[in-house]
């Protein structure tokens, strides 16, 4: 007789397994995997939800005092490209900036406007690069927390890695066509963990994972891309409050 | 009368900061419930819950009047959650080991003796420990997908939709979480029956 699969009888136990009747006559004919399946429930049995503790009555309108001076006067009124593949959205902000460069090297040379001598191309790439950095990170920080031998895969975190992989090459070489070495720097150690993950077999959590793991480690690569996620952050801020200004006058 | 979330929202997105008030009072106390089942600390649901409501302003924009606002919201704070426990697994990886001995040689439990009263209490405040610890050494995404499925009850699909993942990729996360709490916890089993 072919023995239930500890995922099975965990999917069973949550009633998430597709073929509940075959297990359930399984589990009523195999003394083994009903033991089994019962020292789950017992083991799961000890996990209760931590209780609350009883809020004051007043908690909402605390909540709110503390909040309302952390609120800017208007929500931020943001395009959307929740349509748009990210992988094309790159594209579009890599040909845009491309594109902007090439024009500037050909275009007859204007006296300078004191709001053009603003614009910065490297805080450009700063922005795009913002949620790029916040998705590997995420990426990066699960593959620390992963621990090798527990017999699952990792296909879900090597797809991200490809995506992420596509659009890491586009800013990397934007961020070196506008001179900003440090981030082309940080996007070109990226890749190559990325392409790591991505190019790996898909039982990395046995073979490779240690390695990719010590790869991260030894960079400092989560250091870094936390501190340019911040000078990304404080990027952003002059930029938006710039954009108001503008927009008041 | 405050009106509907959807009526709340548009307000504010009109430029009325203050009706975001009503949309903190009304659903500030069940989503603190929500990051405290996942957290299990008070001042970090705090904070976690403050992340919540700010980031849920900055991105009003985005929802949808025709959604709901409070699936909406729960799935901010879920994620921010998510976040402020991976970063918290970052600074606490190694200092994790509060209880060593558990750590080194789990099944060793000392059992009480059979008399009820102040042992069995003991033991109980053994385990809740034990338990406690044990979910402390999952992943963040381990985690908060378990207290999901195991502790809020949600389906595969609602924790797909919250985190954003795959089927698979959902269901493998419990199952890892699962069988890590199963090599801790087995060991108790016997002793809290």
């Amino acid at each position: 007789m072919k023995h239930l699969t500890e995922q099975q009888i965990v999917l069973h136990y949550y009633g998430d397994a597709l073929d509940t009747v075959q297990v359930d006559a399984h589990l009523a004919a195999c003394a083994e995997c009903k033991e089994k399946f019962d020292q789950l429930k017992g083991v799961l049995a000890l996990v209760e939800p931590p209780l609350v503790p009883d809020l004051h009555e007043s908690f909402e309108q605390r909540t709110w005092l503390r909040l309302q001076d952390k609120l800017p006067l208007r929500p931020k009124a943001r395009f959307t490209f929740t349509w748009f593949p990210r992988w094309a959205l790159a594209t579009a902000i890599a040909v845009l900036m491309i594109g902007s460069f090439v024009a500037g090297r050909f275009w007859p040379r204007q006296p300078a406007q004191p709001q053009e001598a603003a614009s910065n191309p490297q805080r450009v790439v700063l922005v795009a690069v913002g949620d790029h950095l916040e998705r590997s990170q995420m990426l990066l920080v699960e593959i620390m927390n992963a621990g090798a031998g527990t017999g699952t895969t990792f296909s879900q975190e090597q797809k991200q890695a490809r995506e992420l992989l596509d659009a890491n090459r586009l800013y990397r070489v934007s961020a070196q066509k506008t001179g900003d070495p440090e981030v082309a720097q940080m996007l070109d150690s990226l890749e190559r963990v990325l392409a790591e993950v991505a190019n790996s077999p898909s039982d990395m959590v046995s073979q490779d994972l240690p390695v990719v793991q010590r790869q991260i480690q030894s960079q400092d690569l989560l250091f870094k891309i936390r501190v340019l996620g911040t000078k990304v952050r404080q990027e952003e801020k002059p930029a938006a409050r710039n954009s108001q200004n503008q927009r008041q006058l | 009368m405050e009106g509907t979330d959807a009526a709340v929202v548009a307000r504010v997105l009109a430029g009325d900061r203050d009706a975001y008030r009503v949309l903190v009072e009304r659903h500030s106390r069940g989503i603190y419930s929500v990051i405290y089942r996942m957290t299990g600390n008070p001042e970090d649901t705090e904070e976690i819950l403050q992340e919540t409501f700010l980031r849920a302003y900055n991105s009003l924009g985005k929802f949808e009047l025709r959604s709901s606002f409070s699936t909406w919201l729960y799935r901010i704070a879920v994620n921010r959650t998510l976040d402020f426990l991976n970063a918290k697994k970052m600074t606490d990886t190694y200092q994790i080991s509060e209880s060593p001995d558990a750590e080194e040689n789990p099944r060793e439990i000392q059992l009480p003796s059979q008399a009820p009263g102040q042992d069995r209490l003991l033991l109980s405040a053994e385990i809740k420990d034990k338990v406690a610890a044990a979910l402390k050494r999952l992943t963040a995404a381990e985690r908060v997908a378990f207290t999901l499925r195991h502790v809020e009850g949600k389906s595969i699909e609602e924790i797909c939709q919250a985190l954003d993942l795959k089927t698979d990729a959902a269901k493998n996360t419990i199952f890892r979480a699962v069988q890590k709490l199963r090599q801790q916890l087995a060991p108790l089993v016997g002793a809290a029956q």
